[in-house]
């Protein structure tokens, strides 16, 4: 009997332990996620996807608001302009700011993050265009930095921003002469409102709280955590527990969440979810502009969004349209562009295309991070276009698979799926510049000789008007052409603790203005 | 017993050595983890400078005796996925595995000596019956549905301990019970079945006519007995316990190895998988090993190499 009494004093006294109230104080921020991409803590070995924790560490050259407007509030660089022919940008640097060993940043930092960014080790996502496009860095004073093009340009900044990636982060140049860059990559110093404290791999990655930041001024959290957590039912319990604050939840539990009255926070429109086909068509029956429409025709927008993504999601009708850039360029969706669920036009269209009897597609299925509907949505798609007699062939692969058999295009005409980060202009320049510019090769999904003439004059045009209306021609000429089947936009849910209070996720991609939820400024 | 010991190892050395070819070409077989590393933006020449910066470019043969030559100085090379130093990642999630896996072998023998003793000892009684359910259980129970069961009611409804990651003692009671459970009824069943034969021995029946009390003929003369093969059976299960347990550490998000090996064969991170591959094979040489030489002192007919 005493021995039970103590058997069970002993569980309960773990209990206790293990209480919300023991583990977790106030003053800490805990965010689980279900992935952190490759938790690198180096910017040139990461890319877009560790902006989640990154952009807490470093500061970039050009902030930008929480909707992605370039801010001088929000970055080191208070000012810049370009010269008269758009070939030198000079940004001015901001006073005072310092790294987390206390050296001040200077110029000398800028330069040397920006030739690391754009260095053979980098692998971020736009090191490539930069190179291209960098000629040279000069730094005629401490606080003043010009960056030379090789061509005329007005995306500099924004490429330098944190509306994009991981290039504009600024690094310190003596901390990693001095250490290297591999005591970079696991003690990285930046200048940002919070410094490193540790990482366990496949664990965590703990932050703790400068005493007072140019950007939050003093911190609300003296940490921040992230948490890396695969499995939902054991981030929604630690929710549930009070041991996170903020975690990304699954549409379909969205629903079971409210009822418990947990906050939930969508980021609206966050992923476009888009299909393309293999290239070259020649010789492949979507060759046909009438067999590209009428895959479109067939699906039925409305009801994936209902039955697939639990009502969290919207129709989409332009192929690779990024909506947060339309907002930048002035695209409007006009009533004559979402596609209608019309199987029976799209059947005539078939068979004016010579296809009445269908022809073998080739679907790749797969699930995607934040996709976890990715399979169930690649049959549905099948489905759709099975009631038009088209005879899908559902292929299971792992996307490193299916990007394999995209890019050596060893299955011209089979289709494949991404759900797309949502990003503003320039993001959208970037990403269109890779899967819908010919030149791109491996990537490209679209060869249109109109389309590439298009890009090209993007990355030399000074001029933002005519940047946009070439931005708005080349939307206009994806939908018009039906260049990929764009499904929905995709909202994605983030649920929150009942005591964090208000936060604004803001629409930058893989970015949570975490920075914002921790400001004392607000 | 030196000369077994030694042939042991030899043996153990060579079934590395074949493990190290066949996971080197395994784990080439599964693609190019460039396509996951570098961004869909990455132009042709980004690829060919990754290639080169992490030494993919080079021939395969070339690759794999680089990897061996550095491997024997305990140098696994660097995580194409991490970029850290891949035998610092494994020291840095193996004490988490193995103390998971004692945990849970902690968990199963104190559950599964007394269920299997007394299932032997009440044969055909509800005790056996009901020790036969929980044995039935933990075996047909897929791990992973036990893991989100535990999770779901007695962490997030109950509140009663931690649901995941690893804070303190309590964090390791439902990944240990869960790990452990599957390792429970195994071991019961092999425990009833041998406590059945010994209680029938002779010895034993001549322990109860000398008039040694029932607890001690059970507990002391017959348990003792009946170990033989519950320890193999432990020896091994305890390195699958710390090897395999990809299921438990992903869904209780444990660092641990299986969680490594995870994501390392999610990102065909070749350095990791190799290195996992062969520490894991390691692991269960070296348990293998030991159990072998438990067997001496618990058996003395056993003489190895006569």
């Amino acid at each position: 009997m005493r021995r039970s009494i103590g058997i069970a004093a002993g569980l309960l006294s773990f209990a206790l332990l293990a209480s919300p109230a023991a583990a977790q104080g106030k003053s800490e921020l805990t965010v689980a996620l279900s992935s952190f991409s490759t938790e690198v803590l180096d910017p040139v070995l990461g890319g877009h996807v560790v902006k989640y924790y990154m952009s807490l560490m470093f500061d970039y050259l050009v902030g930008v608001t929480p909707d992605g407007q370039l801010s001088k509030d929000a970055g080191l660089a208070t000012r810049w302009e370009p010269s008269a022919d758009h070939r030198r940008w000079t940004f001015y640097l901001r006073k005072g700011a310092r790294f987390h060993t206390g050296e001040e940043v200077t110029s000398e930092d800028v330069k040397f993050s920006l030739q690391r960014a754009i260095g053979k080790r980098s692998t971020t996502g736009y090191a490539g265009p930069l190179r291209t496009l960098i000629g040279d860095i000069e730094t005629p004073a401490s606080d003043r930095l010009v960056i030379v093009t090789k061509e005329p340009t007005l995306i500099i900044p924004t490429y330098l921003s944190r509306s994009l990636s991981t290039e504009g982060m600024i690094l310190p140049k003596k901390y990693i002469d001095a250490n290297g860059d591999d005591v970079f990559a696991q003690k990285p110093v930046g200048s940002g409102p919070y410094r490193f404290v540790e990482q366990v791999t496949g664990s965590h990655i703990k932050l703790a709280a400068v005493d007072n930041h140019w950007r939050i001024g003093v911190p609300r959290y003296k940490t921040v955590t992230f948490k890396l957590v695969p499995e939902e039912t054991t981030r929604i319990a630690l929710l549930r527990r009070g041991e996170v604050d903020i975690t990304d939840v699954s549409r379909e539990r969205v629903k079971e969440l409210e009822r418990e009255s947990f906050p939930i926070h969508f980021r609206r429109d966050e992923a476009v979810l888009t299909m393309w086909w293999i290239l070259p068509r020649d010789g492949q029956p979507t060759k046909d502009k009438r067999v590209r429409e009428a895959l479109n025709l067939a699906v039925d927008r409305n009801e994936i969004a209902q039955s697939i993504f639990a009502g969290h999601a919207d129709p989409a009708y332009v192929p690779l349209g990024l909506s947060w850039s339309y907002r930048d360029i002035g695209f409007k969706v006009t009533p004559e562009m979402p596609y209608p669920y019309d199987p029976a036009r799209a059947r005539k269209l078939l068979a004016d295309a010579g296809f009445a009897g269908g022809f073998p597609l080739t679907v790749h299925a797969y699930q995607l991070p934040g996709l976890p509907e990715g399979k169930a949505f690649a049959e549905a798609m099948a489905g759709y276009w099975q009631k038009l007699g088209i005879q899908p062939k559902l292929i299971p692969v792992d996307y490193p698979a299916f990007r394999k058999t995209w890019f050596d295009r060893t299955v011209p005409g089979a289709m494949g799926y991404y759900n797309v980060a949502n990003r503003d202009w320039i993001g959208t320049y970037a990403f269109l510049e890779k899967q819908a510019y010919t030149k791109s090769k491996a990537s490209d999904t679209v060869n249109d000789p109109e389309i590439d003439g298009m890009i090209e004059q993007v990355m030399r045009q000074t001029d933002k008007e005519k940047i946009a209306t070439l931005m708005r021609n080349v939307y206009t000429r994806l939908r018009g052409e039906h260049y990929g089947v764009p499904v929905v936009y995709l909202h994605s849910p983030y649920a929150a603790s009942k005591t964090l209070g208000r936060w604004n996720p803001g629409t930058v991609m893989y970015d949570f203005f975490i920075d914002e939820l921790a400001s004392s400024k607000r | 017993m030196a000369r077994f010991v030694f042939t042991r190892l030899v043996q153990s050395l060579a079934a590395l050595a074949i493990l190290s070819v066949v996971v080197f070409i395994l784990a080439r077989a599964t693609g190019d983890p460039l396509h996951l590393i570098l961004p869909m933006s990455a132009s042709e020449e980004d690829y060919a400078n990754a290639r080169r910066y992490l030494g993919l470019d080079r021939p395969y043969v070339e690759q794999y005796l680089s990897f061996v030559g550095r491997a024997l100085t305990g140098d696994f090379g660097t995580s194409l996925r991490a970029r850290r130093p891949v035998g610092e990642l494994i020291a840095q999630r193996l004490p988490n595995s193995l103390r998971l896996g004692a945990f849970a072998m902690t968990v199963s023998l104190l559950l599964a000596f007394p269920l299997g003793v007394l299932a032997a000892v009440w044969k055909g009684t509800g005790i056996d019956r009901a020790a036969q359910v929980i044995a039935v259980l933990g075996q047909s129970l897929p791990t992973f549905w036990v893991a989100i069961v535990l999770i779901e009611v007695v962490a997030g409804r109950l509140q009663w301990l931690p649901a995941g990651g690893i804070a303190g003692f309590a964090s390791y009671i439902l990944p240990g019970f869960t790990l452990g459970w599957f390792v429970v009824a195994g071991m019961m069943r092999l425990l009833r079945s041998g406590m059945l034969e010994v209680l029938d021995s002779e010895y034993v029946k001549l322990a109860r006519v000398k008039g040694v009390v029932e607890s001690r003929v059970v507990w002391v003369h017959a348990l003792k007995n009946a170990l033989i093969p519950v320890v193999t059976f432990a020896g091994i299960y305890f390195s699958i316990l710390v090897t395999t347990a990809i299921v438990v550490e992903t869904v209780f998000a444990w660092p641990g190895l299986g969680r490594l090996a995870y994501e390392a064969i999610s990102s065909r991170d070749f350095p990791v998988i190799q290195a996992v591959v062969l520490t894991t094979a390691a692991i269960v040489a070296v348990v293998n090993l030991s159990v072998d030489c438990v067997y001496a002192f618990i058996d003395p007919r056993i003489r190895y190499g006569r």
